[in-house]
């Protein structure tokens, strides 16, 4: 493909989605390191949050933002409680089933709640005028692109500071490489595990807010294809360690963007076959993830 | 007694299964159809039992076979006459043939059989999360492969006009058929053999049990019975659209056979028919009072219940016992 | 032995794997200050015990007490913080983090402030790991690591430190300088109950050496045991 075909919008946009969906790897990646739980439902937290903003849409958007952060940390809170917590030390295996039926049980729940007619959702208008565009050396970009890759940038620096500076911090991480020892040492396994949930939880709100202004249209199956994408970006960059999952969250989003921005409909059809068989590949070949540092010992996963 | 146990493994289900099949003919036409569903998912979820309950792996792909058994059969059936017209695209051998019932079926077995041995010889060196994420990758790639490629199927669109002929026989012997092969899977060398990896995976290796080779056998089995599932489910409907064999009958056999007891036959049958049971009666509530969606949540909250306090299911895994 | 409540009782206790008992009624106790030792064949149960106390294991029957309270029950993390720390056999420090991190992973268990004091305290101990504080801990030597295993406990402030089979897997110049460390160790107040496998070495440096086999109590030797071979051996084999 030659790289002339792209240009610099759809670079900026296909940044974008790779920020928004790296800040889901992340929020995947925090419970995963603490809880070796791949979370199924991950995508519904982010669809609660957008319902929550579609509910609220006739509010302030500051009450309508802060209202979407507090379903999804209670939502998460309650599965954390109910679900995660008596699962600890099951296998992975049922743990996965457990959150593949709770995000199918979530989507169902959605269907009750949207009393439209289950398809048709109404925009979000709180954060629409960041669909206005601006014009920035010569390209116009729209303000939510912006938005998404200033908070992709932050969130990820403060966690990475929240991580490496902070004792919650150093003891979320030693949690994450062998939490049998960490336990041993008084690390305190309820509060790592529900800070990490904490944290994923505001991530989804985040990318609540954000995927909404970009796809207002708000349906139950919301968030469950980007979960998926982001489930393979995460286990192809490496689910062992943070920064390999959050870097193949951010390669997947990136890749979609372009390979969407640049190949026409009819071109992509068999895009998921190839997407997930490199999946079955890097499984297979290098179960460590694409990017996780060939012969590293395989210790640390936070 | 001891020598009564496998006669009971195996007269437990067939009983539950005949018994379905008579109230099957015994009920209004609108009711039939949910007792048909019910044996069809108890072929199903025992067919996706034997790989799942034997190796103790997780598998998120076994409805892959099923949705190739389907469109196979289906494709198979619709009359010559119509085909031309409507699936035009088709491969001149799938376009230029048409099967009966029985061979339908038979090809949609050997359909499930091949793709599961494809797939499985690489991915059954996989266990755990590994298997788990891998074979729903394989499910993707099915379901993405059957919407799009028109050479081989109806492509995203339904398919119709198959053969109505999973009626209260059909089924009841289909099933029956199924029970009996994983029945006898699992009282066989190989069945005990893979149960004894599946308890402790580095004793049956140091004994010389092949763990890979005893896997992919009970996966390509499951497959072969999993496409024979479909072939009888294409048969039941009448018509199928890649939706139907996808995520949502993924999620309801894998909760039929956790609620059950995901490690016994006896277990895939039960937990196939009572939430079976659950699902119709729901069904049919959300076409009058409750919402739509109430099923899913029931069925799923069910699961999760079950996952959390019971992780053996209602049976406790274990066969059927005096 | 002193008049004093022991600092650690086990009353009887029985652990099961699976139903097969890996520790049967084994009682001890540690006095405040003392460093005990517990040795015994592999498979004796030395290692259950240690992991029966800090929670890691259920205990079927039998008490555990530590300055009179019950642990019974407790998660390790709790044990860990109610001032009993384990150096786990196999060191188990973290590779990938400083040095310095794995000490502050230590002051996780801490129950009152002057972390950054006890920090100071166990690199002036260990001053080989204060030159490496900043280095990833996988890059020392098995004698350093395990250096800043019984550091990491310490920074705890511990009551009661247990220590599992410190010279696993060391050189023998690098043995001496763990049983010297322990030493250095005792001389600070630090109570301590010492799971070896080098038996001779354990009964001398200890105050008293209990000798397990079979998940049971076989004998009590003294320091004056350690240079009577017969009787070591004896204690072993009978």
């Amino acid at each position: 493909m030659p790289l002339a075909v792209v240009d610099a919008q759809t670079l900026v946009d296909s940044v974008a989605l790779g920020a928004v969906y790296a800040l889901m790897a992340v929020g995947i990646g925090l419970v995963f390191g603490v809880l070796r739980l791949v979370n199924f439902a991950y995508g519904q937290l982010v669809m609660a949050g957008a319902y929550t903003l579609a509910f609220t849409s006739h509010f302030h958007p500051a009450v309508s933002i802060a209202a979407c952060f507090a379903v999804v940390i209670a939502l998460s809170t309650a599965i954390d409680l109910a679900v995660f917590r008596p699962l600890r030390g099951q296998s992975p295996a049922v743990m996965l089933v457990t959150t593949f039926a709770l995000a199918f049980l979530l989507q169902a729940v959605a269907r009750i709640v949207d009393v439209r007619d289950g398809t048709i959702g109404e925009p979000v208008r709180v954060v629409g005028r960041l669909n206005r565009a601006v014009d920035v050396a010569g390209v116009n970009v729209r303000q939510v692109t912006i938005l998404a890759i200033v908070l992709g940038v932050v969130m990820l620096g403060l966690l990475a500071l929240l991580l490496g500076r902070t004792t919650i911090g150093l003891h979320m991480r030693a949690a994450a490489a062998d939490f049998r020892t960490a336990r041993l040492l008084g690390v305190r396994s309820d509060r790592v595990i529900g800070f990490a949930v904490f944290l994923s939880a505001v991530l989804a709100a985040l990318v609540a807010v954000v995927l909404t202004v970009r796809r207002p249209l708000v349906t139950p199956a919301y968030g469950l294809q980007e979960t998926i994408v982001v489930l393979v970006g995460v286990v192809v960059g490496g689910l062992d360690r943070l920064w390999t999952a959050t870097l193949g969250g951010f390669a997947i989003g990136f890749a979609t963007g372009l390979i969407n921005g640049v190949l026409p409909t009819d071109k992509t059809i068999f895009l998921p076959t190839a997407v997930f068989t490199l999946v079955i590949l890097v499984l297979l070949l290098r179960p460590g993830g694409l990017f996780a540092p060939r012969g590293a010992a395989t210790v640390e996963r936070v | 007694m001891r020598r009564l146990a496998p006669v009971l493994e195996l007269a437990g289900p067939l009983l539950l299964i005949v018994a379905a099949g008579l109230l099957s003919t015994a009920v209004s036409r609108s009711t039939q159809i949910y007792v048909l569903h019910a044996i069809v998912a108890v072929a199903m979820v025992v067919a996706i039992y034997v790989f799942i309950g034997n190796s103790g792996v997780l598998s998120f792909g076994q409805i892959s076979f099923v949705a190739v058994g389907a469109f196979a059969a289906g494709v198979m059936t619709v009359p010559l006459l119509l085909k031309g017209a409507i699936l035009r695209d088709l491969f001149p051998i799938l376009r230029d043939h048409e099967l009966g019932n029985v061979e339908s079926l038979l090809v949609a077995a050997g359909v499930g059989a091949v793709l599961a041995a494809v797939v499985g010889l690489p991915l059954m060196r996989l266990s755990g999360l590994a298997a788990g994420i891998a074979t729903f990758a394989v499910l993707e790639i099915t379901n993405n492969l059957l919407r799009e490629w028109t050479a081989i199927g109806p492509g995203a669109t339904t398919l119709s006009l198959v053969p109505q002929t999973t009626g209260p026989a059909q089924a009841t012997i289909g099933a029956t058929l199924v029970v009996l092969v994983a029945w006898a899977y699992q009282r066989s060398r190989f069945g005990r053999r893979l149960r004894a990896t599946r308890e402790d995976p580095a004793a049956a290796q140091a004994v010389g049990i092949s763990v890979h080779r005893h896997r992919l056998g009970a996966f390509v089995l499951s497959g072969a019975l999993c496409g024979f599932a479909g072939g009888l489910y294409v048969h039941m409907l009448g018509s199928i659209s890649t939706g139907q064999v996808y995520l949502e009958l993924t999620f309801l056999t894998l909760a039929m056979l956790v609620v059950g007891g995901m490690t016994s036959l006896w277990g895939a049958v039960v937990g196939a028919l009572a939430v079976s049971g659950l699902d119709s009666f729901l069904a049919e509530a959300e076409r009058g009072a409750l919402p739509d969606g109430t099923r899913l949540v029931v069925v799923g909250a069910v699961m999760a219940l079950v996952l959390v306090l019971r992780p053996s299911g209602i049976t406790g895994g274990k066969e059927l016992r005096l | 032995m002193t008049e004093r409540r022991p600092l650690l009782e086990l009353r009887s206790v029985e652990v099961r794997y699976g139903g097969v008992p890996a520790v049967r009624g084994l009682s001890l106790e540690v006095a405040p200050g003392e460093l005990v030792g517990l040795i015994g064949p592999n498979g004796a149960g030395k290692s259950t015990t240690l992991h029966a106390i800090m929670g890691v294991v259920p205990v079927a029957t039998g008490e555990i007490l530590v300055d009179g309270a019950s642990l019974l029950g407790r998660p390790p993390e709790t044990v860990a913080r109610s001032g009993v720390a384990l150096v786990p056999e196999g060191r188990r420090v973290f590779a990938d983090f400083s040095v310095e991190e794995n000490l502050r992973l230590g002051l996780a268990a801490r129950r009152n402030g002057g972390g950054i004091e006890a920090l100071r305290e166990a690199f002036d101990l260990f001053p080989a790991l204060a030159e490496s504080r900043r280095r990833p801990a996988g890059v020392l030597s098995g004698g350093q690591q395990q250096q800043l295993a019984i550091a990491r406990a310490l920074v705890a402030g511990p009551r009661l430190l247990l220590l599992d089979e410190p010279s696993l897997g060391l050189a023998p110049a690098v043995v001496d300088s763990v049983f010297e460390t322990l030493d250095r160790v005792r001389e600070r107040g630090v109570t301590v109950l010492l799971v070896e496998q080098r038996a001779q070495r354990t009964v001398a440096l200890a105050d008293r050496t209990y000798v397990l086999a079979n998940g049971g109590l076989r004998a009590t030797l003294t320091p004056a045991d350690a240079s009577d071979t017969r009787r070591l051996v004896a204690a072993y084999l009978a």
